[in-house]
């Protein structure tokens, strides 16, 4: 499937900003098997006094931006094509909890994609007896891991809410599991602390999700917003596999791919230390448009 | 049990009742209870000098410890709070024989940690190999993704190590934990020599100590070594004077000659870390750190880290500055990974370790969790990934043999459970080593601390200076959070050792060392400092003045007193308070701008400043309005005035010397401009002028050349236009003038500095004035220009 992507950031600054210094992660890339990026092109507004590019340990693309001059807004605007295709779902060959955990153990790597950075707790992403007792509930003897992942996944689209109003970016795993309520990222958030409290390795995914608009009614213009799914490793066999609890599926060619972190704090589309005395306020806008007739 | 040794009975009276502990090593008696070599010599000096002189010698040492003003933070429930250096008086000797054992061991390990974190954030290889569990990498808090990849600059992650030895009962030295954060102790090392030697230097001067500051000027070398940029310099990062080995943060740079630097000093500019100075932004090419590196950057490591530079990690990947140690390299401090670094030695330099660790057993891996559970009463278990010694961190850490059955077989099923978090150690009984008390020598146990340097492609090590001891006989009472001891370590030699000194020979030609440019934040401090001590200078003059009227009158309603009450009320002073809390805030203004400077300030201006805020304190509760306020305000200014006259007379007159004065005449100036606008008005209560004159400190000057009666013109154009009266505003006005003449220019300034043109305004404004033509308005307008002055420069140089 083939998608026209395109991204506004934009933040006002109560009282003008001096300067400031950002990384922004934005920018979806190739991901072999997954998706490749046709084209992509990143601007902002001011114009930075620097500008320069890395791949962070999770291998996701960041744009360090640096601002000397006051400045009262900023603008990010991010366009790009790209091209999804994944596979189909195989034959489930997951091992058990039990056989997960040895295959873990027997594994010996630290690279970005090795499980273990993805066990223990996170600053969004904590880990709680309580969430971890909701997630047990999932296990049953026979089940499979994807098994299990898919039961949670299920469980949580069904026991939480979807309210904007009830959470922030800061919110915890902790504090959304109280409310049973929440955004796609604390639903990711719920989603790994269950399984990390289960010895499942679960990371953190940022992206765009094509939305369907109802039958009858047109694609309204940025009104979709960034997406965040969970990714959770099923064993030496099967890997790496993205569950989405806020539309209880598993990510397929509407899923686009920013990011991968441990959570939130790792891929949030922008981090900064700025120099103001004031508030500030963002807004996001979000369009994925599908070409129906790729090529 | 052991039988007191005759020899030594004969040799020392201090000896008496001394026995080492059952089953212990002991430094000074051997396991056949002679007195070991070098301690013999030891004990006799000491003997020799009596009892009531050595109590008298080491007292020397420590009130030289206070006197330098050596002290540590310790963190309590009360908060936090400065304590004097705990300083054991016998230091401990360790022979040369000893020692290269030691630093042979050491040297080879520095090595294998070196590789060992080179591989842990490059190739990865050992986990890959199976040799290090990828747990207690990824895991690991110590473990900086972002740092992942990014090699260091100077080619070296390790430039600057401490290791925690103790010796065994059998004599055996093993390395307790290995600091690769940023280790301390090695400025108070410095301490602990200069204090012991103070009170022993005949003993050690006969006893062939080795010097401790050829180590520096290796390190200092090696720091310089690694500027790359010719306008490059080497500072020294410190997280500020909340921390409690600040003391050593100052006292390590101004022993250096680095510039001391806290993380708002620093900005990342186009990939370079520059400083920001008085004179603009000078880069920056060595950072040796004595923060945690998860604080170094909150863009990249702790966002709420309030004491980082933003961009650091980022300047760290293009290797535009070297980092020491390398940020990351805290990992190596990682309890569990004791037990790995036989098996990493054997992979990455084919050979077994010298010096053997602590017996370490990770709880994660089957057999040796069993191993641990099978002799759990000779074990010590704690956290994994903790990188504290197992007896700094007592809550953490249970000793298996002090259990009940209960918590017992609680900490067996945790194992069995959650192995992977746990590390188990062999309980270990170091060895003691003679400390004295009330006389006496009693055996105390400690752990040694060695410093170990990179120095032209080896390691170069301190020569002892620093080991800490307990308060008791149980190890846990070692750590100086917990009330234990420092000692001074003499390695001693067979021979005459080299005199070393950071001072260079004599023959080595002399270079008059330009200073280096001055920080901003150091510049807004000693401004600040200079204000607040002008501002406690005027307030107690004032207060001096009122309370010696209501002496003679006790009326508090006489009207000058009432001016005074509402001039003095705005400005936070009740002059119902014999000793305001207004005058106390200004003190500790000054103390506080003062102690994040502690680098360029002389022990002596500390104390002075010190003695100042305990003397307004100890007043504060005690003192009655009156006769009794003004002589305490009488003393006040005698010590105010000390300390001007000490920074007057001593401190180097640079950059930093001229923001103090700045700072001075900026507050003197606005203070008498204010008061003159209040006490000079035609219709000011009776008695105004002498008060003015009293508190301008010029009444005689005002007598010889006016007349015995204070006209309202005559003291006016003493106090506000006299340019050769030191308290007049014209007289701070031309200072200001003269100062900000000789002030740095900031990059890219082309023409006079708006501050320079606006103090020449005011001068010749001042200049061609009438005493006649001051009004209360026109003063007023004379201290906001002032004041604005104060703005303009900060927001030159400080911003």
């Amino acid at each position: 499937m083939l998608y026209d992507i395109r991204l506004r950031l934009h933040y006002d600054y109560e009282r003008s900003a001096a300067g400031g210094r950002h990384h922004v992660r934005v920018m979806p890339q190739t991901l072999p098997g997954i998706q490749r990026v046709v084209a992509s092109s990143l601007s902002f507004e001011p114009s930075p006094a620097e500008r320069s590019e890395f791949k962070d340990f999770f291998s996701n693309i960041v744009t360090a931006i640096v601002y000397r001059n006051p400045h009262e807004t900023l603008d990010i605007g991010m366009t790009a094509r790209v091209n999804v295709s994944r596979p189909p779902m195989m034959l489930d060959v997951s091992p058990d909890l039990a056989g997960l955990r040895r295959e873990i153990r027997s594994l010996w790597a630290v690279d970005a994609e090795a499980p273990h950075h993805f066990l223990t707790s996170g600053i969004h992403a904590e880990i709680t007896p309580e969430i971890t007792a909701y997630a047990g509930t999932s296990i049953r003897a026979g089940r499979t891991i994807i098994e299990t992942v898919a039961d949670l996944n299920r469980r949580i689209h069904a026991d939480f809410a979807y309210d904007g109003g009830a959470t922030n970016v800061r919110t915890t795993a902790g504090e959304a599991f109280r409310l049973r309520a929440g955004v796609c990222q604390d639903f990711a958030h719920v989603m790994i602390a269950g399984l990390r409290g289960l010895g499942i390795p679960a990371g953190y995914v940022s992206g765009f999700l094509r939305t369907i608009p109802a039958p009858g009614k047109e694609r309204l213009e940025g009104a979709d917003a960034m997406h965040a799914w969970v990714r959770a490793w099923c064993g030496r066999e099967t890997g790496w596999l993205e569950f989405d609890p806020t539309n209880d599926m598993m990510a397929g060619n509407d899923h686009i791919i920013v990011g991968h972190g441990r959570d939130y704090a790792d891929v949030s589309p922008i981090v900064g230390v700025l120099k103001t005395s004031g508030a500030q306020e963002g807004k996001q806008s979000v369009d994925v448009v599908p070409l129906e007739l790729a090529g | 049990m052991m039988m007191q040794p005759e020899k030594a009975q004969s040799l020392s009276s201090l000896l008496a009742g001394y026995r080492p502990l059952p089953a212990t090593s002991d430094e000074m008696i051997d396991h056949d209870g002679n007195v070991r070599p070098g301690w013999e010599q030891l004990l006799s000096a000491l003997d020799g000098i009596g009892p009531e002189k050595l109590a008298t010698r080491f007292a020397r040492a420590s009130q030289y410890l206070l006197d330098a003003g050596v002290f540590y933070r310790i963190y309590d429930e009360t908060g936090t709070q400065e304590r004097q250096w705990p300083l054991a008086h016998i230091p401990i000797l360790i022979n040369e024989n000893d020692w290269s054992l030691i630093t042979s061991g050491l040297t080879q390990r520095a090595d294998l940690l070196e590789a060992m974190v080179a591989d842990i954030y490059g190739e990865a290889r050992l986990v890959r190999d199976g040799v290090l569990p990828p747990d207690l990498i990824a895991h690991s808090p110590e473990f900086l993704h972002p740092l992942a990849g990014v090699a260091p600059a100077s080619g070296h992650f390790l430039q600057f190590c401490a290791f925690e030895l103790g010796r065994a009962p059998d004599g055996q030295w093993w390395v307790l934990g290995d600091r690769t954060q940023a280790p301390s102790g090695a400025g108070f090392a410095l301490e602990n020599r200069v204090a012991t030697t103070r009170a022993l230097s005949d003993i050690a001067s006969s006893m062939n100590v080795h010097r401790l500051a050829g180590f520096f000027r290796h390190f200092r070398d090696s720091l310089q070594a690694l500027i790359r940029d010719p306008q490059g310099r080497a500072a020294i990062l410190t997280p500020g004077p909340n921390n409690e080995t600040y003391f050593e943060h100052a006292y390590i740079a101004r022993y250096l000659g680095f510039m001391l630097l806290e993380g708002e000093d620093l900005t990342v500019s186009n990939g370079r870390v520059m400083v920001r100075t008085v004179s603009g932004l000078k880069p920056v090419d060595v950072l040796w750190r004595r923060l945690d590196a998860a604080y170094v950057d909150p863009l990249e490591l702790k966002p709420d880290s309030w004491i980082g530079t933003p961009g650091m990690v980022g300047a760290l990947r293009r290797k535009s500055v070297s980092m020491v140690n390398a940020l990351g390299s805290g990992i190596l401090e990682t309890r569990a990974l004791l037990a790995f670094l036989p098996a990493v030695s054997r992979a990455l330099q084919g050979r077994e370790l010298e010096l053997p660790s602590i017996a370490t057993w990770w709880c994660g891996q089957e057999a040796e969790r069993e191993q641990v559970i099978d002799r759990i009463d000779r074990m010590m278990v704690g956290p994994a990934l903790s990188t504290r010694l197992p007896f700094e961190d007592t809550e953490a850490t249970q000793l298996g043999a002090s259990l009940n059955p209960a918590a017992k077989a609680g900490l067996v099923e945790r194992l069995r459970q959650d192995g992977r978090s746990l590390v188990g150690q062999e309980a270990v009984k170091l060895s003691t080593t003679p400390v004295y008390v009330d006389g006496r020598l009693e055996p105390r146990p400690f752990v040694l601390r060695v410093f170990a340097a990179r120095h032209k492609g080896g390691w170069s090590f301190m020569p002892g200076g620093f080991a800490r001891v307990g308060t008791s006989e149980d190890t846990a009472a070692i750590a100086m959070q917990r009330g234990g001891q420092a000692a001074d370590v003499w390695v001693t030699s067979s021979t005459p050792v080299e005199q070393n000194t950071l001072l260079p020979r004599e023959d080595a030609g002399f270079r008059r060392n330009v200073p280096g440019t001055l920080p901003s934040r150091a510049a807004e401090n000693l401004m600040w400092m200079g204000r607040y001590i002008e501002r406690a200078e005027g307030t107690a003059r004032m207060l001096r003045a009122c309370h010696a009227r209501y002496a003679e009158t006790p009326n508090r309603e006489l009207p000058l007193l009432a001016e005074m009450r509402d001039y003095l009320e705005p400005l936070g002073i009740d002059l119902d308070e014999a000793v305001p809390m207004g005058l106390q805030r200004s003190i500790d203004g000054a103390v506080l701008s003062a102690g994040r400077i502690r680098d360029r300030f002389s022990s002596d201006g500390w104390l002075a400043l010190h003695d100042l805020s305990k003397t307004v304190r100890r007043f504060a509760g005690v003192v009655t309005p009156g006769d009794d306020a003004t002589r305490a305000m009488t003393i006040i200014l005698r010590k105010l005035v000390g300390f001007s006259g000490l920074v007057h007379e001593n401190m180097y007159r640079f950059t930093g010397w001229r923001f103090l004065e700045i700072g001075r005449r900026l507050e003197r100036g606005i203070q008498m401009a204010n008061i003159l606008s209040r006490l000079g008005r035609h219709d000011a209560a009776e008695g105004s002028l002498d008060m003015l004159l009293e508190i301008g400190d010029s009444v005689m000057t005002h007598r010889r050349q006016y007349s015995v009666y204070s006209g309202r013109i005559s003291v006016l154009d003493l106090l506000a236009l006299d340019p050769l009266n030191p308290r007049s505003i014209m007289f701070q006005v031309d200072a200001l003038k003269t100062e900000f003449g000789l002030l740095p220019r900031p990059d890219g300034s082309a023409g006079m500095l708006p501050f320079s043109k606006d103090v020449l305004r005011l001068h010749t404004e001042l200049a061609v004035a009438e005493a006649g033509e001051l009004t209360p308005e026109a003063l007023r307008g004379i201290g906001h220009d002032i004041a604005d002055l104060s703005n303009t420069i900060s927001a030159t140089y400080l911003a």
